[in-house]
């Protein structure tokens, strides 16, 4: 067995970094220091891949599908080569209890949002910061040219032209949304079916 | 029997006139090889001054030529970094402590950075490789190259701090260790069947190959996770638990 670690390109095109091919990465480490280096690697590839790949949830039983290697399409799989790893001998996945730790450091830093609320074995990931979602919200209302005008957030999320909030959780989009508010950029509009929102320049 | 001096009060006196008659011969005479060698130096200084200026920037570029240097230096006991002024005799001749020095700083960093990961202790061929990655990123091109050499030499420079910087030789490689402790001999033994396996080892691999009892193995692989740092579990190889050494192996990223 070689002594190098290499990074890896996956199937998806994402360049897993070199700890990733290294089999003790998959299991708990018990010495808090090492915790400490081995979850902010967790946490920065985890973000890193959800941005690549567009993916915006997270949850505890994803590292049980990807190690079960559930068929294509299924809501395990996208998150199998960064949650798993099928080259090493024997294949090895990432433990409960890391994804577990990692999954509430992300929402204590902000980066990850508990959806449903009040638990913490599913989150929507923020692979930016909920400030710089509302930057781009409020962008994409300018150069669209739909301010003053009222939208549902079904039409943000799910907009004729493909943009960057294409699939944006509700969860997440109403977060921004409440940024924007604050500084006089946007106004909730309540109403039924989930209300809407109006941009301002 | 011939006494030399001759015995008595007589042969005292004589004694005591012969001395103080070599005294100022001998001063003479030292003081004459005084000026001899201080000429030799200050010749031997101008020259030396001559080729460092000559060949500044082969020394300041050329790993090859700035070890020649070191061991030219080192033969004729002159420590280029010593010297009345910060930095040495060449400081200011070619820069050579200063690019001693940021070299130096650039291992503390490299070190600092990686030890939640890897306990302190770092392949010298690692830090090698960080530093060409580092040095690459800040658009120095290649005839700056540094060598394993050069790592040494900086880390010898950090060892007046006292932070335990120092470079030991574990099985066939050498590695740097930033943390005080020192490495005991049961760590040093761990470390080298873990490089024999491709950076792994575990309890039956250190009875196997060191004779030790598995009360003794277990102790030191233990130490070595919890304590030190040294080592990471995995709880999923198909032998049961194994311990893998992060110093070892090379991490080839971008």
């Amino acid at each position: 067995m070689g002594l190098e670690l290499a990074p890896y390109q996956a199937p998806s095109g994402f360049l897993l970094p070199s700890i990733h091919s290294w089999s003790a990465f998959y299991t708990y480490q018990p010495n808090p220091r090492t915790f400490l280096t081995q979850s902010q690697d967790w946490t920065s590839l985890l973000l890193a891949y959800a941005r690549f790949r567009r993916l915006w949830l997270l949850a505890l039983s994803d590292a049980d599908a990807a190690a079960a290697g559930l068929g294509e399409g299924g809501k395990g799989t996208e998150w199998a080569e960064a949650l798993h790893n099928p080259r090493l001998r024997p294949p090895r996945t990432i433990s409960r209890k890391i994804l577990l730790l990692v999954i509430e450091q992300l929402i204590a830093s902000d980066r990850a949002i508990p959806d449903p609320p009040k638990q913490t074995s599913s989150v929507v990931l923020c692979w930016r910061s909920v400030p710089e979602w509302a930057g781009v919200l409020h962008e994409w209302a300018l150069k669209t040219g739909q301010t003053n005008t009222i939208l549902t957030l079904f039409e943000i999320s799910n907009p004729a032209v493909e943009s960057e909030l294409s699939g944006m959780p509700e969860v997440l989009l109403r977060r921004a949304i409440a940024v924007l508010a604050r500084t006089g950029k946007a106004q909730v509009i309540e109403g039924g079916e989930g209300g809407g929102v109006r941009f301002f320049p | 029997m011939h006494r030399l001096g001759g015995a008595g009060i007589g042969g005292l006196q004589r004694q005591t006139q012969a001395s103080q008659a070599y005294k100022p011969l001998s001063s003479a005479i030292s003081r004459s090889q005084v000026d001899g060698l201080q000429q030799q130096l200050s010749t031997f200084r101008e020259a030396l001054t001559r080729f460092a200026k000559e060949h500044r920037n082969d020394i300041r570029r050329d790993p090859e030529f700035r070890q020649q240097f070191q061991r030219m230096c080192a033969a004729i006991g002159v420590d280029p970094l010593a010297g009345p002024r910060k930095g040495g005799w060449w400081a200011e001749l070619i820069g050579y402590g200063d690019w001693t020095y940021e070299l130096a700083i650039q291992i503390v960093e490299i070190c600092v950075n990686t030890r939640d990961m890897n306990g302190g202790l770092i392949e010298l061929g690692e830090v090698l490789r960080v530093v060409r990655r580092l040095r690459a990123l800040g658009g120095e091109n290649e005839s700056e190259a540094v060598s394993e050499e050069d790592i040494v030499r900086s880390v010898h420079t950090l060892s007046v701090l006292g932070a335990g910087y120092q470079v030991v030789t574990v099985g066939s490689r050498k590695m740097l260790r930033s943390v005080p402790q020192e490495l005991d001999t049961d760590q040093a033994a761990v470390l080298e069947v873990a490089q024999e396996a491709g950076g792994q080892v575990n309890e039956g691999a250190l009875v196997l190959r060191k004779k030790w009892t598995p009360e003794r193995a277990r102790t030191a692989l233990d130490n070595m996770l919890m304590r030190d740092g040294l080592c990471w579990i995995d709880d999923q190889a198909e032998e049961g638990i194994v311990y893998w050494v992060p110093s070892v192996m090379l991490w080839a990223d971008e």
